[in-house]
């Protein structure tokens, strides 16, 4: 029996019975539907946060906190890393930092609290730093500041109304001259006996760097030099700067080398490269963190959800496959006088059982269509109506780039098969009986 | 053209423990060349429509063998007997046997679709079949809103459809009055004239039989005698 005449006599069988008919593929609709809206919800929030990991980090970015040694421990980087970092293929730049202390700094009557660093300014630069305004330090006393240190900057007094609603500060509290070729004292403390001793280092500030293009990134970080740094430890005795705890002073603050890195951050020439080098890094016990690392927990959470979504959706499949077994052992049953009169003219029995089943594949793809259609506009009035019930509920727009329902391709085409599959098991015990169908009974019921 | 070779047949009637073999068929043997009618007769009960549903197929022989056209049926698998079935042997029955949600068409046409012949040429030959029974009118009609002798050539039509060399036939009069009766029996020994159909009938009715080159009479599941032969 040709395929298309198979079709045409399938199609032909359903009518018999519209209304079972339409029930079936109604279940089957609703479970595939229900499959694809779950699950969507899963791949919807998963395609959120990708895209927030990826806005909010700087994706060539390689953070590296340290080497792990022999013994499991952990050994702190210096320059004999860098020089190796350096040289990994595709490697753009290589900032390393050494952290100081956080310091007041005073210029006049304004001050502002800030963390000084000694950066290494020609990776800094290759790594994509900007100034707004000024140029890189070259003297040993000049120095870099971030922009919100020129933001918070403020006069020593009125302490209380400092900020407005917005959490700025006020307007008529800013520092209004120009920072740049301007003299700052940065405070420098050490304890003796107990008590504070103050030692203002005086610097010049040539350049402030742009304002970090992420809104919640805060930059008030104040780059020196490391003659700065030297400054400080021969003040301090200590290095860095560190301050000895007063309550026990008599405990040695840590040693750490001069040539020691507190946080040092390997850029990739683009994030396809980054992969490369994480793997690199880590063969050479370098662990590190990178936008690939976070989206590898992302994605692994992410792939269970929604294995575990697919899976609640397929049981309701299976129940709609009870329907189609249903349905389909009752059309043997009332088909099986005309069945017995095509096995007795000659109809072979594989025919027969591939016409039912593509009764029940028919049905299952029908119900597969109809309800793939159905999730996607249930998907796209949840996309389109959730963040207004949101908005009217709480008052608040809930993020822009939140997706709460997602249906990639894979999708759909994942659900046909499970219904596919599933119909075909469902069917295969009616088709089988169809089969099994005793001529001479079928005709004796028939007259 | 079939050779039965010895054929016992019985039925097993009831449940574990407590059957009741009821032996039907005891060593039949007999043949039917090509081209001929062969007519059964017998008493109620006296085996004829086994004896039929064993040469089609329908039931397996507990003993004995059956060769139709050179090959032992029993050699072959269900799938297959229906693939041979479908080419070798047309089928008249006494209730038509018609699937009733199927117009006259459709159901003359059914054994073309599952045989896998093309449209057009099904089209053709399906025309021309309901036309040589003088249906074509009454193509579009259900068996439902056919009389008794219409649903008959209906059958037949389907039976001829596919060209088979032998029609297997039980009772095909049973169901209708006596000048229908006459009509299909002429059609038959026109289509045995014309086309070399070799004929395979039973019947308790006299009319029918002596259409027959040959009768065999069955009785208590033996063949009893064969009877005159029919002269053209
Ligand atoms: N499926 C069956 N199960 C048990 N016994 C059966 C079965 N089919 C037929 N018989 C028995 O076999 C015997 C022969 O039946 P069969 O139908 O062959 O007779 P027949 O000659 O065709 O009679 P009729 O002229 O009335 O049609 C009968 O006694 C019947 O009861
Ligand atoms: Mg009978």
């Amino acid at each position: 029996m040709r395929l298309k005449d198979q079709f045409q006599f399938v199609r032909q069988n359903m009518k018999k019975n519209r209304t079972r008919l339409f029930m079936t593929i109604l279940a089957t609709a609703m479970s595939v539907a229900f499959l694809i809206v779950l699950a969507s919800v899963g791949f919807g929030l998963h395609k959120s946060i990708v895209k927030e990991t990826l806005e909010r980090r700087i994706v060539t970015e390689i953070e590296v906190p340290g080497k792990e040694d022999e013994n499991g421990g952990y050994k702190q980087l210096t320059d004999e890393d860098i020089a190796y970092f350096e040289k990994i293929i595709d490697v753009k730049a290589v900032t390393r930092r050494k952290s100081l202390q956080e310091y007041l700094f005073v210029t006049g009557n304004h001050e502002v609290f800030a963390q000084a660093v000694v950066a290494h300014m020609p990776s800094e630069t290759k790594a994509g730093l900007e100034l707004s305004k000024g140029r890189l330090p070259k003297a040993e006393n000049e120095v870099v500041v971030g922009y919100h240190f020129v933001e918070e900057l403020h006069p020593k007094d009125a302490k209380d109304d400092l900020y407005d609603e917005r959490g700025q500060i006020k307007d008529e509290y800013r520092y209004k001259e120009d920072l740049i070729g301007q003299k700052i004292s940065m405070n420098v403390i050490k304890l003796e006996e107990g008590k504070e001793v103050k030692e203002p280092i005086e610097v010049t500030v040539v350049g402030i760097r742009k304002q970090p293009t992420k809104e919640w990134n805060y930059d008030n970080i104040v780059f020196v030099s490391e003659g700065v740094l030297k400054q400080v430890e021969d003040f301090t005795g200590t290095p860095r700067g560190i301050l000895k705890d007063s309550n026990n002073p008599d405990v040695e603050v840590p040693n750490i080398a001069a040539d020691q890195y507190d946080q040092v951050k390997v850029y990739a020439k683009d994030m396809e490269s980054v992969k490369n080098i994480t793997n690199e890094l880590e063969a050479n016990n370098y662990p590190s963190y990178s936008v690939i690392n976070e989206l590898k927990d992302v994605n692994m959470m992410f792939t269970i959800v929604k294995t575990g979504l697919i899976f609640i959706g397929t049981i309701a499949i299976l129940i709609a496959s009870i329907g189609i077994y249903n349905t389909m052992t009752m059309a043997v049953t009332e088909r099986a006088p005309d069945i017995g009169i095509m096995k007795a003219i000659g109809a072979n029995p594989r025919t027969i059982k591939k016409i039912f089943l593509l009764e029940s594949s028919y049905i299952g793809l029908i119900g597969a269509t109809i309800g793939t259609l159905v999730a996607y506009g249930i998907s796209f009035i949840v996309n389109f109506g959730l963040p207004l019930i949101i908005k009217q509920a709480f008052g608040e727009e809930p993020p822009e780039e939140l997706t709460f329902s997602y249906i990639p391709i894979t999708l759909p085409i994942i659900s046909f098969l499970i219904c596919y599959i599933v119909t075909i098991l469902s069917g295969l015990r009616p088709a089988q009986r169809a089969t099994k169908v005793d001529v001479l009974q079928a005709m004796r019921r028939e007259v | 053209m079939i050779t039965i070779k010895d054929i016992s047949h019985e039925f097993e009637i009831g449940k574990k423990g407590n059957k009741t073999i009821i032996p039907v068929l005891k060593n039949v043997s007999f043949e039917v060349n090509k081209g001929e009618i062969v007519t059964i007769v017998g008493r109620s009960g006296s085996g004829k429509s086994t004896l039929l549903n064993l040469v089609s197929g329908f039931i397996r022989p507990k003993k004995g063998e059956i060769i139709i056209n050179g090959v032992a049926i029993s050699t072959m698998n269900e799938s297959k007997f229906a693939d041979f079935r479908i080419e070798h042997l047309g089928f008249i029955f006494q209730s038509f046997q018609l699937i009733p949600s199927m117009t006259a068409y459709q159901n003359v046409e059914l054994p073309l679709i599952l045989k896998g012949v093309k449209e057009n040429e099904r089209k053709h030959r399906t025309n021309e079949i309901l036309q040589m029974v003088g249906l074509y009118d009454y193509k579009d009609h259900y068996p439902g809103e056919l009389s008794g002798g219409q649903q008959q050539r209906v059958s037949i039509a389907r039976a001829l459809i596919v060209n088979p060399p032998i029609i297997l036939a039980d009772e095909p009069t049973g169901s209708l009055d006596s000048e229908t009766e006459e009509d299909l029996l002429n059609f038959i020994i026109t289509l045995n004239k014309e086309l070399g159909i070799t004929f395979l009938i039973i019947t308790h009715d006299e009319k029918v039989s002596q259409i027959g080159h040959r009768t065999i009479e069955l009785r208590d599941g033996r063949v009893l005698e064969e009877a005159y032969a029919y002269e053209a």
